[in-house]
C-alpha cells in the first residue's frame, strides 16, 4: 500500500515533532524535508527528531535561487549533502529537477552535458550513500528541457545508474503530458517517487485532475512508493491538508478488504 | 503497449485478481485515446457503438470521469433522426486502415465527425445508468445524465417507430453487424437471399491482423458489403431502402427493455416522467414473448421479417433475455443455459452458438467462441435470476480465460485458448467489472499490499 506523506514547510506546527505529531492524526505515514536550508546544520534536531519517532525518508531539493555556473557547483554541493544526510537519517533519497532551471528555454529535452555531468557525479555519490537521487520534470514555466516523463527517463536512461529515478508529479503531469495515465504506465520502469497536489497546485481534492485515473494508473504500473504531498503554497488550512489521506486512500483501487 | 507487457508479472491461474485488475487497468489506459476507448489497437482503431458501453461498465471503477467521457463522445455522434452510428471514424487514423471505412460509409451527423450509417444493440442507457450509479456525486457535477438522457430518449425513439419494421413492437435490424454478433449461423439463411459482392472489388483488413479461420469468410464479407453498400445508396431512409435483411433479434430487443428500464431510472433522476420508459420496456418484453419466444427448445429465436418465420438457429442472442429483470420464461432459459446447446459451467463461458448445432465453430468469430461481453450479460441474468452458485463460477470461468488469453477478443469455449485480437478493451473492461463486483479478499489475493 502507498504511503501518503507530506512535505514538511506545508505542515502545520513549529518543531519536527509538532507537526509529525498533525500529519499522524490526519493519516500521513511520513514527512518530506524541505532542503532550502543547509541540512547539515539541521543534523542535530533531525536526529532527535529520528529518536523520537519521526519518519523522514526523503528530501526536497529544491530549486536554486540563482543562475551560472556558480550556482550550479553550489546546488550540486548542497544536494551531495542532501544525500549523505538523508542516507544517515536511514532514509531512501533526494528530490531535484535537473538544474539550474534557466528561463526561456524551448523544452525540447535535451540534455546538456552539464545536466548529465551533474547527475551523473550526483548518482554516483546516491549509490555511495546507498540511497536514490529522484529526478522531477517541470512544467515549462519552470524549467526549460526537463518538462515531461519521458524527457527524465531520456535522461536517467543515458546515465544508466540505478541510483537515479525519476520522480512524477501531478500537477506539473497536468500541464505537460498528453494524457498523465498513460504517462505514467510508460514512465513505469524507471518511476521512483510521486508529488501530489492539483490541478491549482492545492492538495488533491482541492483542483479538477482525474485522481482515480491518475492512482489508478500508478497502481497498474505497480507503483508502491510515497504519495507525497507538495507545492501548495504554505499556509494551507489545516482542514484541507488532513483530508488528503482520506481523500487518496478512497481514490486508490481496493487492494482487496480484510477477509472476514 | 505490447500485448506481451501487458500480462508481465500476472500469473495465468485467476487467482492472483490484483494482478490481474492491474493488468486490465493497463489495458483500458493504453487503448484511451483521450475521449474514447479503441476496442483494440490494431485490428479495431476506431469507436465502436456497443464496445464503448461494455466498455465503460469497467472504466467507471478505474476513472468515472473517463467512463462518462466515453460515452458522450459516442452520443455526441448521434444523427439527428436518433441514430447511434455503430463506428465513429477517428479522424486521425487513415482511411487504409480498417475496411468498411469512412469513405464506404460516406455518413455523420454534421461535417467533421465521420461515422458508420448502422447500428448496435442499445446497450448505452444501461452503461449510462450504471456509470452514473459509479459516481453520483462527478456525475452531478459534470451534468451528465442531463445531457445523456435526451439522447438516449432519440435514440430509443428511433428504434421503437423507424425499425419497428415487423410493426409489431420489436426493433429490426438490417445487417448482421446490427446484432453485434456479426456472423452468427443465426444469419445464414437469410444472407444466403443477399448477392455477394465480389471479393476482388473490396479488400478486407481485418486479415492483416487475425487469422482468417478466426473472422468470417470471404463469400460473408461479400454479402456484408452489398447490405450496407445498399443501405447507404438509399441514404440510410429505413422507410425507402428496400431491406433485402431485416430480422427481429432476441438480444437487441432485450438489451432495449433493459435500457428502457434504465432510462426510467435516468428520467427520475432529472425531473422527468419515468412511466412511459417503464411501460415501453414491458411493451418490449410482452412483443420479445409473443414473437421471439420458442417453448419447444426453452430459447428465444431470430424472426426473419423477409423469409418468414423463425429462424431455427440457436444462438447466444437468445439467451441474453435472461438479464431482464421479472422475465417470466427465466427459468425455461436457465435450463437451455445448462443444457447440451450451451453447456454452462461445463465449458468455457458462454458459448455463442449451440454446441450441438451443425454450424457449430469453437474458433470462428460469433459461430461458436464465448465472448466477454455476453459472459457478463449472462452473469447479471444469472444473478437477476437467483442462480448465485452458477454466477460465480461464470465470473471465475471468465476470469481465467482473460488471463490465461491475454485479454482475448474470444476465446475457444472448448479449450478456453485465446482467438482473435489481444488487449481487447471489452474483454479488460469486463474483468475489472467482474473483480469490482466482488473484490478480492486478503486471503484471495496472497500478499495484500
Amino acid at each position: 500500500m502507498n504511503r501518503i506523506s507530506c512535505q514538511e514547510r506545508l505542515l502545520p506546527g513549529r518543531t519536527l515533532r509538532q507537526k509529525w505529531d498533525f500529519a499522524v492524526r490526519a493519516g500521513y505515514g511520513a514527512i518530506e524535508l524541505c532542503g532550502r536550508e543547509d541540512l547539515r546544520e539541521r543534523l542535530p534536531e533531525l536526529r532527535e527528531a529520528a529518536r523520537s519517532g519521526v519518519v523522514m525518508p526523503t528530501v526536497h531539493a529544491g530549486a536554486p535561487r540563482t543562475h551560472g555556473p556558480e550556482a550550479r557547483r553550489d546546488a550540486v554541493a548542497r544536494v551531495r549533502t542532501q544525500l549523505s544526510v538523508i542516507a544517515e537519517l536511514g532514509g531512501t533519497g533526494v528530490i531535484t529537477p535537473a538544474f539550474p532551471p534557466q528561463p526561456g528555454g524551448d523544452g525540447d529535452g535535451a540534455a546538456s552535458q552539464d545536466d548529465l555531468d551533474d547527475l551523473a557525479e550526483l548518482g554516483a555519490h546516491a549509490a555511495d550513500e546507498g540511497v536514490t537521487l529522484f529526478l522531477a520534470p517541470l512544467n515549462r514555466y519552470e524549467h526549460p528541457r526537463v518538462n515531461r516523463l519521458e524527457q527524465a527517463v531520456a535522461l536517467v536512461r543515458a546515465l544508466g545508474l540505478d541510483s537515479v529515478r525519476v520522480a512524477a508529479g501531478t500537477f506539473h503531469m497536468n500541464i505537460e503530458e498528453a494524457d498523465p495515465a498513460a504517462a505514467v504506465l510508460a514512465a513505469a520502469p524507471w518511476l521512483g517517487h510521486v508529488h501530489v497536489s492539483d490541478s491549482n497546485r492545492r492538495p488533491p481534492g482541492a483542483g479538477h485532475l482525474d485522481w482515480p485515473a491518475l492512482l489508478g494508473a500508478l497502481d497498474a504500473a505497480g507503483y508502491d512508493g510515497d504519495l507525497v504531498v507538495e507545492g501548495a503554497p504554505a499556509g494551507e488550512p489545516e482542514e484541507a491538508l488532513a483530508a488528503v489521506p482520506g481523500f487518496l486512500r478512497r481514490a486508490l483501487p481496493a487492494r482487496g478488504r480484510p477477509a472476514s | 503497449m505490447s500485448s506481451s507487457a501487458i500480462l508481465e508479472g500476472v500469473r495465468p491461474d485467476a487467482a492472483d485478481l490484483v494482478g490481474l485488475r492491474r493488468a486490465a487497468a493497463r489495458v483500458l489506459l493504453g487503448n484511451w485515446t483521450g475521449s474514447s476507448t479503441v476496442p483494440s489497437r490494431t485490428l479495431y482503431p476506431h469507436q465502436w457503438s456497443w464496445d464503448s458501453a461494455f466498455v465503460a461498465l469497467g472504466l467507471r471503477h478505474l476513472s468515472p470521469r473517463r467512463a462518462q467521457r466515453e460515452l458522450e463522445s459516442l452520443l455526441g455522434a448521434q444523427w439527428d433522426d436518433g441514430r447511434l452510428p455503430h463506428i465513429v471514424f477517428d479522424a486521425a487514423t487513415p482511411e487504409g486502415a480498417y475496411f468498411p471505412g469512412p469513405d464506404f460509409w460516406r455518413a455523420g451527423p454534421f461535417p467533421g465527425v465521420r461515422t458508420s450509417g448502422i447500428v448496435q444493440p442499445p446497450v448505452h442507457a444501461f452503461a449510462v445508468w450504471e456509470v452514473f450509479r459509479a459516481d453520483p456525486a462527478e456525475a452531478e457535477r459534470r451534468g451528465f445524465l442531463a445531457r445523456a438522457y435526451p439522447r438516449l430518449a432519440a435514440w430509443h425513439r428511433y428504434l421503437r417507430t423507424r425499425r419497428d419494421l415487423g410493426g409489431h413492437g420489436l426493433a429490426a435490424i438490417v445487417h448482421p453487424w446490427e446484432s453485434g454478433m456479426d456472423n452468427s449461423p443465426c444469419w445464414d439463411g437469410p444472407l444466403a437471399r443477399v448477392d455477394p459482392v465480389p471479393p476482388s472489388r473490396f479488400r478486407r483488413r481485418d486479415l492483416d491482423h487475425a487469422a482468417p479461420g478466426d473472422r468470417p469468410t470471404d463469400l460473408d464479407y461479400g454479402r456484408y458489403v452489398r447490405l450496407a453498400a445498399h443501405y447507404r445508396d438509399h441514404g440510410y431512409d429505413d422507410a425507402s431502402a428496400p431491406h433485402a435483411f431485416a430480422v427481429e433479434d432476441p438480444a437487441f430487443n432485450a438489451l432495449l427493455a433493459l435500457s428502457e428500464l434504465a432510462l426510467a431510472r435516468i428520467a427520475a433522476a432529472v425531473g422527468a416522467d419515468p412511466a412511459p420508459h417503464r411501460r415501453r420496456a414491458d411493451e418490449v418484453v410482452a412483443a420479445l414473448l409473443d414473437r421471439l419466444w420458442d417453448a419447444s427448445s426453452g430459447l428465444f429465436l431470430c424472426r426473419d421479417l423477409r423469409g418468414g418465420g423463425l429462424i431455427r438457429e440457436h444462438g447466444v442472442t437468445g439467451l441474453v433475455p435472461l438479464a431482464v429483470p421479472g422475465l417470466p420464461v427465466a427459468a425455461d432459459l436457465l435450463r437451455t443455459a445448462c443444457g447440451a446447446r450451451f453447456g454452462l459451467g461445463r465449458v468455457h463461458m458462454v458459448p455463442s452458438y449451440d454446441l450441438t448445432g451443425p454450424a457449430f465453430d469453437p474458433a470462428r468469430y460469433w459461430r461458436g467462441p464465448s465472448w466477454f461481453n455476453i459472459g457478463r450479460l449472462v452473469h447479471l441474468g444469472l444473478l437477476e435470476h437467483g442462480a448465485a452458485e452458477r454466477a460465480a463460477a461464470l465470473r471465475r470461468s471468465m476470469l481465467r480465460a482473460a488471463a490465461r488469453s491475454r485479454f482475448a477478443e474470444y476465446v475457444d469455449p472448448l479449450t478456453g485458448e485465446g482467438h482473435g485480437a489481444t488487449g481487447f478493451a471489452w474483454t479488460a473492461a469486463t474483468v475489472l467489472d467482474l473483480i469490482a463486483h466482488d473484490p478480492p479478499k486478503v486471503d484471495e489475493v496472497g500478499q495484500n499490499s
